[in-house]
């Protein structure tokens, strides 16, 4: 699987969203990306990429966008 | 024997001795795999965990790190997920205590207070919880102290910080409760260990004569009552602060 499939299942599995609602999908556009989502969501990330967020990134982490760049800014995760 | 925590994985803070060490031995005889932690790397300690990982057919793992060192920290959350067990429990039990009067508390030591009572815990806790997410289960056990609700004369720092753990604990119970996740407190009273010994003995005649029950508590009480709130036992009980006193507040009241 490559790093973005990966990516992709996260979001997929962690807020029950399909593939085609990914692009431009922001924090709290969807009701099961609230905190608890989100918290979710970083969970499954770190365990998917074996990486450690820190908290401000976890912050940061506004959108399906943003999320990308965090992780191949801060963690050398190519996509 | 029945036990409270067969098959599950937790970790302790403050192993080294004390109530942390009783905790180890409790949770192992209870069939609990522990992650120990200990600020220092002692052959004591690596031993007490090697019988113990022998004696009781469970798995204690040391782990070492200070608490003051958040790069510290966080390796050791590296270390214990690269193990791939799944976390059931944490108990934030490693702690620093100081008496003085409030007038006579140095702001270096009031620092290393919150820095070890709560900064660490607090840091360490969002770490392991996520670890529990993945999971959708766990428990979060947080041992404050009686000084964080009763206020005691020179205790104004340790209290203080005491009390902002437990402020921490109830405020995650309601976060970390849609994910699974339980987190309770446990305030002991005086308890007999070397942490006490450094309190002016006065203190605890008080206390002991204050208790209901005219003793000193013991760290098989904390213990305890830190595994019943680990084990399915308590699988409705989340956001609750426990006072293992003896009654000595219920005295007090009086």
């Amino acid at each position: 699987m490559t790093n973005l499939e990966i990516y992709n299942n996260a979001f997929i599995e962690c807020l029950g969203v399909t593939e085609d609602q990914l692009a431009g999908l922001k924090y709290q556009d969807v009701e099961s990306w609230d905190s608890v989502g989100h918290m979710g969501l970083m969970a499954e990330l770190e365990d998917a990429f074996d990486i450690m967020m820190d908290t401000d990134d976890i912050i940061d982490f506004s959108s399906y966008e943003k999320g990308k760049e965090i992780l191949s800014s801060n963690y050398e995760i190519e996509f | 024997m029945m036990k409270m925590l067969e098959g599950k994985n937790v970790i302790v803070t403050g192993t080294a001795r004390g109530i942390g060490h009783k905790m180890v031995e409790i949770f192992a005889q209870n069939g609990a795999n522990v992650f120990a932690h200990a600020r220092k790397e002692t052959q004591e300690h690596k031993q007490f965990c090697e019988q113990l990982t022998v004696k009781e057919s469970v798995q204690i793992i040391p782990v070492y790190f200070d608490l003051q060192d958040e790069d510290a920290i966080k390796d050791a959350v590296k270390s214990i997920r690269s193990t791939k067990l799944s976390i059931d429990g944490l108990v934030n039990n490693a702690g620093v205590t100081y008496n003085a009067l409030f007038q006579m508390t140095n702001m270096d030591e009031l620092r290393k207070q919150f820095e070890v009572n709560f900064f660490a815990p607090y840091l360490f806790t969002q770490y392991i919880s996520k670890l529990m997410i993945r999971n959708k289960k766990g428990s979060i056990v947080n041992v404050s102290s009686s000084a964080a609700l009763d206020g005691n004369s020179g205790k104004s720092a340790y209290g203080a910080s005491k009390a902002a753990l437990l402020t921490m604990t109830l405020s995650i119970a309601e976060e970390l409760g849609a994910s699974g996740i339980r987190a309770n407190v446990i305030c002991p009273g005086v308890t007999e260990t070397d942490m006490v010994s450094t309190m002016p003995e006065y203190i605890s005649e008080v206390q002991k004569e204050a208790a209901f029950l005219k003793k000193l508590g013991k760290t098989d009480d904390i213990a305890n009552t830190a595994m019943y709130l680990l084990s399915d036992y308590s699988s409705y009980i989340t956001g609750q602060v426990f006072r293992v006193d003896g009654g000595v507040t219920q005295y007090s009241k009086r």
